[in-house]
């Protein structure tokens, strides 16, 4: 009875340890594999990021930007050689056409991922470095695909970063820093470099977003003062360096007599005057299938006990929206609540 | 390149590269030029006669979603919904027991006449047929009020209104505006309700509506709660507004439920399903005149037939098992005995008792049966003709078994938080694909059900009260 029992408690704590999908060993070489996976991708990326600042990386570069101990370092770059992604020489680390090709994979899989965390999660923007990180590693080939599809194959990352074609070649960025922007001059923001994430937070308490049109009113030493339709700002000169701007062309530029929906009086009316550009994926699809297009008359019909959401009389239907949909509608106004039409 | 070198999947392959290259601003030139177009044709064969309808509408939905009136307006139509039900109920199930228990006395007594063994007497007509009486009698008349008058406010178009005043509080919560739709859905089954978050298109968002959706009572539980209500509440008031006491406190547990699903919504978006606030959108229809024989089918044949149906398929099997525990001598004690006093230590730290807990596992299958259970195991094999009316019920519980005011609190309170019956559990499974999901959307009601249940025990028997 007792040899039973043991047998059976023997055969229980084998299949725990050696069962071939579940069991403890095949838990640990899949948890092994991919750490490696992701080390020598995270090692890719540096090595992509550093040649684009025309640098070569080292190996005391790869293990400062990694936190890995120089031993493993050096494991992760005899992997990247034999797999032939990398050359080392002289100067540091260079990757190979196919090394090249590799890491722009890892950085199209970020950058989609990042996409879709925003667009179809709403996720804010401070957040999705971070989910991505994690997420380039796992999505396969396909799923990259399936993503890039799904999301309608978007140019730009949430931050404006190029996303890498599935070819591995990327377009440049046409941006200048902000420093570098003449006074007096409107200027769109096409990038935002989320790293390091201390800058990143103060550019995004200054309410920026990519596609917005900014204003150099002031130009210091230290810090510049700009001027947005949320305001005006002072930005020290070092957060400036990660925010790079271009020229606002006509497709760019938005009527300037116009409010956001979300602050139209009960009662009001207007014409849609277009979507906010930060406004992308999911949320603009619902927001355009609703009938918001340019042009539309729109009214505001109700109000309810805690103020939000707020019903709106678009194209003959009652469509309530929350706050943060109703910010993302420009607005002409056309009518105040006491029914006085609006100047010209 | 040549005409002739063009095959189809050259234009495809062509229009794939352009696609890659085009940003996605043409998105809004396609939708905007769509409508464009749909206007023309509307504006040349559409004619519009006034706006009388909309103005209707309009001043209606002031009322319904103003910001003073909105949510007592909301009240009212759920305690007038309630009320109806418990008003209208008492009579009709009452002559419903007396007549199932009159054909149960009448078999049983033919039976043995034809000299039929006595387990096969007891096992069919004390057992089976018993629990389908009680089943049939507890929830066939607050059903067949229920549904067709909560049937009435959606096809009037109102539970779009409701969404739209709760809204705040669910995105408050982390949780879809949506979410209170498929709440609406969970009064009438929970399993439905589960069914009806695909309404909502955010992942993260429709897992919360599916974890919560158990805390709206559904059907099946509110005979529970109508009952307790009728019992304890309304018999503490005079009788002119007994029955308004009684919906008004069944009225309270379903708002103690809204402030779980919103409370247990807000703690899951901060841990497990942490996320943002997904995009909303809501489009409240014009307000419609309510077919009749819409409403009837849907309430009647749909819900009601379909929920009592299910109710009796698991009731028949539970009513066997009762009896068979009750029957069944192990050593001098009834089976029935046995796994009553193994549950009562558990049962008296949380304010119920053995019974309680006994009927509530037997009713796993489906919560309809929890009353019926309780009473088969409560009355043994007394005659159920003499106890019919919620008085007699009262006399039983009260006089002799030991009920309280906290046994009853308690055993609304489990009966709102407990975990979700089997089917529900496997709607779950359906709708999440997730072993992971299942198992925390039926742990975490009954872990809570345990928790909150111990606590107004433990308060109430601390303080000197």
């Amino acid at each position: 009875m007792s040899a039973l029992g043991l047998g059976m408690a023997a055969a229980l704590l084998a299949a725990l340890v050696a069962a071939p999908k579940f069991g403890l060993v095949a838990r640990w070489k899949r948890h092994r594999a991919y750490r490696a996976k992701s080390r020598s991708e995270d090692a890719l990326k540096h090595i992509l990021a550093w040649q684009h600042r025309s640098k070569l990386a080292t190996l005391e570069s790869l293990a400062g930007t990694t936190g890995l101990r120089p031993a493993a370092v050096l494991r992760v770059v005899a992997g990247l050689q034999t797999a032939g992604w990398v050359e080392s020489g002289a100067g540091g680390i260079a990757l190979t056409a196919s090394g090249e090709r590799r890491a722009l994979q890892v950085v199209r899989a970020h950058r989609l991922w990042e996409r879709h965390l925003s667009d179809d999660a709403n996720m804010p923007m401070g957040k999705l470095h971070q989910a991505a990180e994690r997420a380039e590693h796992s999505l396969s080939r396909e799923e990259v695909a399936r993503l890039d599809a799904h999301l309608g194959h978007p140019q730009h990352d949430p931050h404006g970063d190029p996303i890498p074609r599935p070819d591995g070649t990327i377009s440049a960025l046409e941006a200048v820093s902000l420093n570098e922007w003449p006074v007096g001059r409107p200027a769109l923001i096409a990038h935002l470099e989320d790293e390091p994430q201390a800058v990143f937070r103060r550019i995004l308490l200054a309410n920026l977003r990519p596609m917005q049109v900014v204003n150099v009113a002031e130009s210091e030493p230290n810090h510049l003062v700009i001027e947005t339709d949320g305001g005006r700002h002072r930005i020290e000169r070092s957060v400036a360096a990660n925010i790079h701007v271009r020229e606002v062309r006509p497709q760019d530029a938005l009527p300037s007599e116009r409010t956001r929906l979300a602050d139209l009086a009960q009662g009001a009316s207007g014409e849609v005057a277009g979507l906010s550009p930060d406004c992308q994926g999911l949320s603009r699809r619902r927001l355009l299938d609703l009938g918001l297009t340019p042009g539309t008359q729109v009214e505001v019909a109700l109000d309810n006990t805690f103020g939000d959401p707020r019903a709106f009389r678009v194209r003959g239907t009652t469509v309530a929206l929350r706050r943060q949909q109703a910010e993302q509608v420009l607005i002409r106004p056309i009518r105040s609540p006491d029914g006085a039409e609006a100047a010209p | 390149m040549t005409s002739a070198s063009v095959t189809p999947q050259a234009v495809l392959d062509r229009s794939d590269e352009l696609r890659r290259g085009l940003d996605g601003s043409f998105r809004d030139y396609m939708v905007a030029s769509l409508y464009e177009r749909a206007g023309e044709l509307a504006g040349r064969s559409v004619r519009e006669h006034g706006s009388g309808k909309w103005d209707f509408d309009q001043r209606i939905d002031r009322i319904l979603t103003s910001r003073w009136l909105g949510l007592p307006v909301m009240l009212l139509l759920l305690g007038a919904v309630f009320w109806v039900t418990i008003l209208g109920a008492n009579i009709p199930s009452q002559m419903l027991a007396n007549a199932f228990f009159a054909v149960e006395a009448a078999a049983a007594s033919w039976f043995e006449s034809v000299g039929a063994p006595w387990w096969l007497t007891g096992l069919v007509w004390h057992g089976i047929f018993r629990g389908l009486a009680w089943v049939v009698s507890v929830m066939l008349p607050p059903m067949a009020i229920f549904f067709p008058v909560f049937t009435i406010l959606e096809d009037l178009g109102y539970l779009p209104r409701v969404a739209f005043n709760l809204d705040w509080l669910f995105r408050k919560a982390g949780a879809h505006g949506k979410q209170a739709l498929t709440m609406a859905m969970g009064f009438g089954c929970n399993a439905a309700g589960v069914t009806s978050t695909r309404i909502i298109d955010s992942p993260r968002e429709r897992l919360l509506a599916i974890l919560t959706n158990n805390f709206v009572p559904c059907n099946g539980r509110f005979p529970t709660l109508i009952m307790l209500a009728v019992i304890f509440v309304a018999a503490a008031f005079p009788p002119a507004v007994a029955a308004l006491a009684a919906a008004a406190s069944v009225v309270a547990v379903v708002l103690l439920g809204v402030c779980f699903t919103l409370g247990v919504s807000w703690a899951l978006s901060r841990s497990l399903l942490s996320g943002e606030a997904s995009a909303f959108t809501l489009e409240m229809p014009p307000y419609r005149r309510p077919s009749v024989l819409r409403i009837l089918y849907t309430s009647l044949i749909d819900r009601t037939i379909f929920v009592l149906g299910r109710a009796m398929l698991t009731a028949a099997p539970a009513g066997a098992l009762i009896w068979i525990l009750a029957n069944t001598q192990a050593g001098g004690v009834t089976l029935a005995e046995r796994s009553i006093a193994l549950l009562e230590p558990l049962g008296t730290a949380i304010g119920l008792d053995g019974v309680i807990l006994l009927a509530y596992v037997i009713a796993i299958p489906a919560n309809e049966i929890v009353v019926p259970t309780m009473l088969m195991c409560y009355l043994g094999g007394a005659m159920m003709m003499d106890i019919t009316t919620y008085e007699q019920i009262r006399e039983v519980l009260v006089g002799q078994h030991g009920w309280t005011l906290l046994t009853a609190v308690n055993l609304m309170l489990f009966s709102l938080l407990h975990n979700p019956c089997a089917t529900t559990i496997l709607t779950i499974w359906k709708e999440t694909r997730s072993a992971r999901w299942t198992a925390l959307g039926a742990l975490m009601p009954l872990g809570l059900a345990f928790l909150v249940c111990l606590a107004t025990a433990q308060a109430v028997r601390l303080l000197p009260l």
